[in-house]
């Protein structure tokens, strides 16, 4: 036996084919959301590329032990959120820009007018906003704007139902403050 | 209005254009598996090096022709198979759980890393510590076997290379508990209270 037959035999689990299954599975239903996700952690293209790559790593390996204590989704949102999390953290040291949290954005000045008006920017403006944001609260934007609710929220993040309708509660109010024209929300 | 905002926020998010990203399992597997390899090379690695060394120190023991000799390999044996029993008890650094949620996987995370900082900063008392005896040892044995004038002089080279090495593990032991300080301040400044 050659020794890459050896490091092969070593590696592919016993439930492989299940793993592989569920990989493309999840790959195939959450591929896109992956990419959005990548975005709002990394700005640089080529840092991004390989921060998609680990999740995609990351989530194929996780499958070897997946036993359905929690939906597929929650344990794909989980996993991405954990690598992602893990690379901005790394990835502090070089760069200076201060992390805040949502109370801390909400106290920062309003975005300039013109350009909160300009839908076309609206997109980068957006990420400009998610990419300041802390880990923790950079996992509950990124789930609401993916459309999932409270409940998926606290069990992706940990967080109580009670933190999570907070935050969620700032969330729309900062959203409001740096999309709408005007400034401040009429919530 | 908040919500209806919230909502057409939510849709352009959904429907910004992406490239997805698709690897073969074949790619998964290759990149995985060299992770997997940089980890049991990692942790096979400390004990190998004591046991290499537990290893070459039964060799002199066992050629060497004074108790003086004997006794001092025996003592550094007996250090060696401390280390290694001081390491299997420690436990090798623990991958954080990924699936897990984030709160929780920070928790880990910070905890594994406060472990790893301890066995560094207490790497005088599990590593360097038992090897004095097996250092006395080997003073003794020498001032024992060596008469001539010059004697001193090997003596002190000696001790100094066992100085030296004793500082150099030292040294590094403390550039990594400095990092990994780093590493758990890095993680507390992006960490929230909740």
């Amino acid at each position: 036996m050659s020794t890459k037959e050896l490091v092969s035999t070593i590696e592919i689990p016993a439930t492989a084919s299940r793993q592989d299954e569920l990989y493309q599975e999840a790959a195939a239903a959450y591929g896109a959301a992956l990419e959005r996700l990548a975005r709002a952690y990394e700005a640089d293209a080529d840092l991004r590329r390989d921060l998609l790559q680990d999740i995609h790593v990351e989530l194929w390996r996780s499958f070897q032990t997946f036993d359905d204590r929690c939906s597929m989704r929650t344990w794909i949102y989980r996993v991405a959120h954990n690598v992602g999390a893990s690379h901005v953290i790394r990835q502090r040291r070089t760069r200076t820009e201060a992390l805040v949290g949502l109370e801390e954005l909400e106290n920062l000045p309003d975005p300039d007018g013109d350009q909160a008006a300009d839908r076309s920017h609206a997109l980068d403006r957006l990420l400009q906003l998610i990419q300041q944001l802390k880990p923790l609260d950079r996992h509950v934007i990124l789930s609401y704007l993916e459309g999932l609710d409270a409940a998926a929220i606290g069990e992706i993040t940990g967080l109580s139902a009670v933190n999570v309708a907070t935050k969620i509660h700032r969330i729309k109010n900062l959203l409001a403050r740096w999309f709408q024209q005007g400034g401040k929300s009429n919530d | 209005m908040t919500e209806t905002l919230g909502n057409s926020v939510q849709t352009l998010w959904q429907s910004q254009p992406v490239e997805v990203t698709k690897m073969s399992v074949e790619e998964l597997r290759r990149r995985a598996g060299k992770f997997e390899r940089k980890i049991r090379w990692r942790n096979t690695r400390e004990y190998v090096a004591s046991l290499v060394a537990a290893g070459l120190m039964g060799y002199f023991y066992v050629t060497a022709n004074d108790v003086a000799s004997k006794v001092t390999f025996a003592l550094f044996i007996a250090a060696m198979l401390w280390i290694v029993i001081a390491l299997h008890r420690m436990g090798s650094a623990k991958r954080t759980p990924l699936d897990t949620d984030t709160l929780t996987t920070q928790q880990f995370y910070r905890a594994e890393l406060e472990r790893q900082l301890a066995v560094v900063k207490n790497v005088l008392w599990w590593y360097l510590a038992p090897m004095i005896p097996g250092m006395i040892g080997c003073t003794v044995a020498y001032l024992l076997k060596h008469h001539h004038r010059w004697a001193w002089g090997g003596l002190v080279l000696m001790d100094g290379l066992f100085v030296a090495v004793f500082y150099g593990v030292w040294k590094l032991n403390t550039l990594a508990a400095r990092c990994l300080e780093r590493m758990i301040n890095d993680l507390d400044a992006v960490t929230q209270q909740v």
